[in-house]
């Protein structure tokens, strides 16, 4: 049976489109994977969508990687009628060289490579302590 | 580090945490309006993370650059969507596309309408057929009728006539005391007797 006021109420919607991750839930502990899909805002993360638009698992493969896949055409499409996608999907589309990179993905970079270099650093006067003692 | 559970595994969680020991997992909302703050977090002052001012202007100026990019991406993006409706309802392609169908669509009507006479035809004929049919069937009824009618009186003629032919040996008040007479002058003897090969012999004892 149809349920006729589903039927009735499908397009009542008030707020705006986004896209953004959804949890495509396999009932599986500890083993996430993400759509990336075009929905109302106020509907749940995992609720009914408008449309998908790609997905992203963020657990890498046998070869280190981490896969993400974009339907362009459909995003272009939503983004001309007005849909926000949100920051880790706008950092994702950056990455993938649609949009500009996202400035927080470089300077989270920028702050790794300075933590990264601190750490070196930090090691070097450590060793050259310990080689100073030992020569002592 | 630590979880944040949905409300709805609030009494799961409770129910799995050991009784003296503290809830691991915060949960969010867990205290309400007047509960007193912790002991633990009597003096906590929140502090929020710290900046950088030179990381800052060039975060800044970074995200300038980008947001000035995505609006002109934005814009672009609507207007190709724009265009792409207008191709759609008004191109080049639209009118032809309308003449096509139109045309298509005007074959497939005059399609239907050969099937639907030639259906009509047929369907007439079939009428035709079944009236005729059923005509034919009343009249052989009839005629059937009539001829179970002729032989039921033929065969109650019969029987008259056979009724009359007996009629004639019948015993009447006048022929009483004459077949009495002749019944008496002429002893009809019945009797017979038979062997197991079947030979009669008629001939019995002498009245």
């Amino acid at each position: 049976m149809v349920h006729l006021s589903s039927l009735l109420l499908k397009n009542y919607h008030s707020g705006y489109v986004v896209i953004r991750l959804a949890l495509a839930g396999h009932k599986q502990a500890n083993r996430p994977f993400y759509r990336i899909v075009a929905a109302y805002n106020k509907r749940a993360r995992d609720g009914k969508y408008i449309e998908q638009l790609g997905t992203f698992d963020p657990l890498p493969n046998i070869y280190n990687e981490k896969l993400v896949s974009f339907n362009f055409d459909r995003i272009k499409y939503w983004i001309g009628c007005g849909a926000h996608p949100t920051k880790p999907v706008a950092k994702l589309l950056g990455l993938s060289g649609f949009f500009p990179l996202h400035p927080m993905t470089v300077t989270e970079a920028e702050r790794r490579r300075a933590q990264a270099k601190l750490a070196e650093t930090a090691e070097g006067t450590e060793d050259s302590q310990e080689g100073k003692q030992t020569q002592i | 580090m630590f979880q944040v559970i949905g409300g709805r595994s609030v009494q799961a969680v409770r129910l799995l945490a050991p009784r003296s020991a503290v809830l691991v997992e915060a949960v969010r909302g867990r205290k309400s309006r007047n509960d007193p703050v912790a002991k633990s977090k009597e003096g906590r002052i929140k502090v929020p993370p710290p900046v950088d001012p030179v990381e800052m202007v060039v975060l800044k100026e970074r995200y300038s650059e980008y947001e000035l990019i995505m609006r002109a991406l934005r814009l672009e993006f609507k207007e190709e969507v724009l265009r792409k409706k207008y191709e759609e309802e008004m191109g080049s392609q639209a009118e032809e596309r309308s003449r096509r169908e139109k045309e298509e669509h005007r074959a497939l009507m005059d399609w239907n309408n050969q099937e639907n006479l030639q259906m009509l035809k047929a369907r007439i004929l079939r009428i035709q057929k079944e009236e005729e049919e059923a005509e034919s069937k009343t009249v052989e009824a009839a005629i059937q009728r009539e001829e179970e009618l002729q032989e039921f009186i033929r065969q109650k003629e019969k029987e008259i006539l056979q009724l009359q032919e007996e009629a004639k040996n019948f015993i009447t008040l006048e022929n009483l005391d004459q077949r009495i007479e002749e019944a008496l002058d002429n002893p009809k003897n019945y009797n017979f007797a038979i062997d197991k090969e079947g030979s009669v012999v008629k001939r019995t004892v002498l009245q």
